[in-house]
């Protein structure tokens, strides 16, 4: 019982500073991940335009690309049927539009319990606007009209049904780019598209990513060869120079950046000597040759020459009972302060002797 | 203290119960009410200890942290706060910078303030001798700048070469020479050092920032202008003098070895004696002695700058440098090969190949390269912006290649390649791209290399532009939460690019909430930036309640026009801007505000367009004023507008006006149309 009552309050003690220091890394390591995901979302962002999940935000918005293209070019015709699917497009989107709509007041505002009719004619509709391979692009967007119409009947939810006629004019779009739009966007609008599509067309996906050769790979200069540089030349000691140190100091100065909060101020700080150095305990500018504590507190090692027991001896006990609380000295006063002790009753011997104590 | 004593004393107190447990019970053995520790991590091994009685304990190795771990934990918690200034800025409230200009300003007085301070203190170190810190702090104490040592002797020499005293120090290497004594090789070695690095120039004193920034902006500038040879003479406008004191010395020098040689060059170099650094070096070839790769770099560098050659010629000479590095055994560096392609930069079109080469020459032989190295191909290959057909695809490679990567300094111009990248990106509109040159800044302390304040807003500016022309407007506009103004403050184009795209996907509620940033960023006098907005909101009709909120913004611009005339001589207030205002004002109801600015554009003597006028007499009809209609008219009249007249027949037709109002109408068209050949070509809307 006893036992166990001690090595609970002695492992603590020697556990104490590890498991701060370990909790320390703990808080790091959290943060540091914290980090990475702090730096995630950025990436997040780009992502979410690209990926399916998102699809009603990024087809909501092709979506308004192409019928802002067709607001002057399309006819009354036209603007009938592409009306669902605008009319099936939240509000707000509605209010984008809302030009658009002023013009179809007077359409046909029921919706008729299949879509197919009104999409085809709207595939058409669009097929006829992109004037790009008219046949190919009615026809697939036929193809996947009837692979939705399977879904459209089951859920008759006009959810599903957006977001199918969603992806079909946002697909409309991609297979449209290679050509030339008309317009009636802000100028710098028409630049950027235009400047895409070049781009677009330049760099096919394929020619882009894996096709195209590496340029960072190839043919060298041949001058230098791995062996030579890399084997280790008698390096003779010289103190820097002027040169080195200045090359230096610019390099420093390459990543210098204002403070980000005020935990790198205080950093800066420690680092100029300005501030107290943590962790704040009784150690701060207490250097002594790297001792330990233990080597403060342990002291009874010292007190092997002594009798085993006796008055000396417990004199002694006291005496580095005594030092080991001492925070002042080092380890090699507490030492030389037993030495004092050892010589002082080795000179003392006779007195001792005589009153029938024996030092050895 | 006590608190301190009392740690160590229960430490003590719980080891000295476990070692002298066994042997007897000590004066605390019988003490386990002693504080109990939580988190015991070396349990079991204790117990182990126990039970075979072993009385030797395996005491843990204390762990020593570097000084600063605490804080740096600490400091990894604290997140950007995307609602304040940067950290740096945050100061009185009234001296926080809302604007880039102001930033820089504020950064440089903080700075020349501390240089200040440090000035008077280094220059009168006698006044500031107390030393009030307790342990003592050496940084704050004044440096000695003076030297110590009266004498005439090497020590003194020594230590004014360490002090960087150019002119004291050759003195005193004269005052030596005519006293016979002969200085040490090492010694004169270090005299050369001084006197090449800077040039046989005292260095400036401590004014690193200032001199840096100075630099910097001329980099800039010649980086924009593509003007490399302006920049070479502004940047080192300290040239290299002939027989000048390095030159002297040198030639008194009684031995020389490599290192004199060596230093001579690069000094020559590094102050544009471009010839006599390549002559130098075939003396030292003719001495039998080996340059180091320092040198060569400097060579390399001299070769490349040299005028009147070709740049196959300049290519050609390279090369046989590199041949003759190989055959001296001289290991290339980092630097040799990044020299090599900040100076291929300048061969434009022929440098491309062999700058591929170089590159593929130093991942062959093992020389990690830095980020400058990717800057200059960078630069190289996106040298002429306007050709965007045949633009080169090598910034997917390199941007493959560094993801996910992080780096440290290793050359000065490290900071510019994130800043490039970012130009490149948005040049080639690719958005995706961008993100993953953000994506690098980002990872690590890459974000460290983003250079200096002018740079960072360059990279945003550009990255923010290309949001505003590619991404969805609710992204664009975390963004822009995001990223100002904690990051970087807008410039004015910059909001104009936001308004665009905000016009493009048809979000125009923002645009007063734009303003109101726009105002706090310092853009309150930008004419072109409320001309977009005021044009932006009066374009088309919106619903009620964003027409009142657009006539309070309009309202607001107003006043900026109208604080304006009172600040500057020259009140100049373009005719789009008062029609937009008036129409908003119109459109809004405030129909008093609107009818005075019919006013200012009589007394600013400017016209107004059709399209308003006709929406002040649909105003006037909505509220069947005929007097106002006539006044309508009336100023038309005055204007000798064409439109006058529709304006007059539409009276007649909507309103209910009186004999007296018929006649004078019938006045008032009848002059115009006198006027109207004459005015015909002044007016234009």
């Amino acid at each position: 019982m006893v036992w166990a009552a001690r090595n609970a309050l002695l492992i603590p003690v020697v556990a104490g500073t590890k498991n701060n220091v370990q909790r320390n890394f703990g808080t790091n390591s959290v943060n540091y991940s914290k980090k990475d995901e702090q730096s995630a979302p950025t990436h997040g962002i780009s992502k979410e335009t690209e990926s399916q999940e998102s699809v009603k935000e990024n087809t909501k918005k092709d979506l308004l690309d192409i019928i802002k293209g067709m607001k002057i070019e399309l006819s009354t015709v036209n603007v009938q049927t592409t009306k669902p699917s605008s009319r099936r497009q939240r509000k707000s989107v509605e209010a984008t539009i809302g030009s658009l709509q002023k013009t179809l007041e007077d359409a046909p505002k029921k919706r008729t319990k299949s879509v197919s009719p009104e999409l085809e004619a709207a595939a058409s509709a669009v097929a006829d606007f992109l004037r790009f391979d008219k046949q190919t692009t009615k026809s697939e967007l036929l193809r996947q009209l009837q692979q939705h119409e399977e879904v459209s009947k089951t859920q008759k939810d006009g959810e599903r049904t957006k977001i199918s006629v969603s992806n079909i004019i946002s697909d409309m779009k991609v297979a449209k780019s290679a050509t030339g739009r008309v317009s009636t966007r802000p100028v710098h609008q028409i630049q950027f598209d235009e400047g895409t599509d070049s781009l677009m067309g330049q760099k096919t996906d394929d020619l882009k990513k894996s096709l195209r050769k590496n340029m960072l790979k190839g043919k060298r200069l041949n001058i230098f060869y791995l062996k030579t540089v890399t084997e280790e030349a008698p390096k003779t000691e010289t103190a820097p120079s002027l040169w080195d140190v200045e090359f230096a100091k610019q390099l420093a100065m390459v990543n210098e950046q204002p403070l980000q909060n005020g935990f790198a101020e205080m950093i800066q700080w420690t680092k100029e000597g300005k501030l107290w150095e943590f962790p704040i305990d009784n150690e701060a500018g207490f250097d002594d040759d790297g001792s330990e504590f233990h080597e403060h507190v342990f002291l009874d090692k010292h007190l092997k020459d002594f009798p085993k027991q006796g008055p000396i001896r417990h004199f002694m006990e006291l005496v580095t009972c005594g030092l080991s609380k001492n925070p002042y000295l080092s380890v090699k006063q507490k030492i030389e302060h037993i030495e004092w002790f050892r010589n002082y009753f080795n000179e003392k011997q006779d007195i001792l002797k005589e009153s029938g104590i024996r030092l050895n | 203290m006590a608190a301190v004593a009392a740690r160590r004393w229960l430490r003590f107190r719980c080891k000295v119960c476990l070692t002298l447990t066994g042997q007897r019970a000590g004066p605390c053995g019988q003490a386990p009410n002693c504080r109990f520790y939580s988190g015991s991590a070396t349990v079991p091994k204790v117990e182990r200890a126990n039970v075979t009685g072993i009385e030797e304990v395996v005491i843990p190795r204390k762990k020593t942290w570097d000084k600063v771990a605490v804080l740096q934990a600490l400091a990894s918690t604290v997140n950007r706060d995307t609602t304040a200034a940067p950290y740096a800025f945050q100061d009185d409230p009234y001296l926080i910078p809302t604007s880039s200009l102001e930033s820089r300003s504020f950064l440089l007085a903080k700075k020349s303030g501390e240089n200040a301070a440090k000035y008077i203190i280094n220059s009168h170190p006698k006044y500031f001798q107390k030393d009030i810190a307790e342990p003592h702090i050496p940084c704050l104490m004044p440096e000695y700048f003076e030297p110590q040592i009266e004498d005439i002797s090497e020590a003194a020499l020594r230590e004014r070469i360490k002090l960087k005293k150019v002119k004291a120090s050759v003195d005193m290497f004269d005052q030596l020479l005519q006293a016979g004594t002969t200085v040490s090789l090492e010694t004169s070695n270090s005299l050369l050092d001084l006197l090449c690095y800077y040039g046989d120039k005292e260095p400036s004193t401590d004014n690193h920032f200032q001199q840096s920034e100075k630099s910097e902006e001329l980099e800039e500038a010649a980086e924009e202008n593509n003007e490399k040879p302006k920049k070479a003479n502004h940047q080192f406008g300290n040239l290299w003098r002939p027989e000048n004191n390095a030159e002297r010395i040198f030639a008194l020098m009684p031995e020389k070895n490599s290192h004199s040689y060596c230093t001579m060059i690069r000094g020559m170099v590094k102050h544009r004696a471009l010839v006599q650094a390549l002559n130098l070096y075939t003396e030292l070839l003719n001495n039998k002695l080996h340059a180091d790769v320092y040198t060569f770099n400097a060579l390399i560098e001299a070769t490349a700058l040299s005028a009147h050659e070709k740049p196959e010629d300049k290519w050609n000479n390279i090369l046989e440098l590199l041949k003759q590095m190989a055959a001296q055994k001289v290991k290339p560096n980092l630097q040799t090969f990044n020299t090599i392609l900040k100076c291929l930069r300048r061969f434009h079109a022929f440098g491309k190949v062999p700058a591929l080469q170089t590159f593929r020459e130093m991942k062959a032989i093992g020389i990690e390269p830095s980020l400058a190295t990717y800057h200059y191909l960078i630069q190289l290959f996106y040298h002429h912006e306007n050709h965007s057909k045949g633009s080169s695809l090598i910034i997917y490679d390199i941007m493959n290649e560094l993801t996910g990567r992080k780096f440290s300094p290793r050359d000065p111009d490290d900071d510019m390649f994130f800043q490039s990248a970012m130009r490149v990106c948005s040049f080639l509109r690719d958005l995706e791209l961008a993100y993953q040159v953000h994506g690098l800044l980002n990872t690590g302390d890459n974000w460290k290399f983003i250079g200096p304040d002018h740079r960072r807003n360059f990279y945003y500016s550009k990255f923010f532009s290309l949001l505003c022309l590619m991404e969805q407007i609710d992204v664009t506009l975390k963004w822009y939460k995001d990223l100002i103004p904690s990051v970087f403050f807008p410039r004015s184009q910059t909001l104009i690019d936001l308004l665009q795209a905000l016009d493009v996907a048809n979000r125009l509620e923002v645009i007063p909430q734009i303003w109101k940033d726009s105002k706090e960023y310092g853009h309150t006098f930008r004419s072109d930036l409320k001309e977009e907005i005021l044009m932006l909101m009066a374009r088309d009709q919106h619903p009620p309640e964003l027409q009142v909120a657009f006539a309070n913004c309009a309202a607001d611009i107003k006043s900026t026009y109208e604080s304006q005339d009172g600040r500057q001589a020259a009140p100049e207030w373009p005719a789009n801007s008062l029609n937009s205002i008036a129409v908003l004002f119109l459109r809004a109801g405030r129909t008093q505000e609107a009818w005075k600015m019919l006013g200012l554009f009589k007394k600013h003597n400017k016209i107004p367009g059709n399209k308003l006028l006709n929406e002040f007499m649909d105003s006037a009809k909505a509220s069947s004023s005929p007097a106002q209609a006539i006044e309508i008219v009336k100023l038309a009249g005055t204007f000798s507008l064409p439109i006058c007249e529709d304006l007059a027949r539409r009276v007649m037709a909507d309103f209910a006006i009186s004999q007296e109002q018929k006649e004078a109408l019938g006045n008032l068209t009848s002059l115009t149309t006198d006027s109207d050949s004459d005015s015909d070509t002044s007016e234009g809307k």
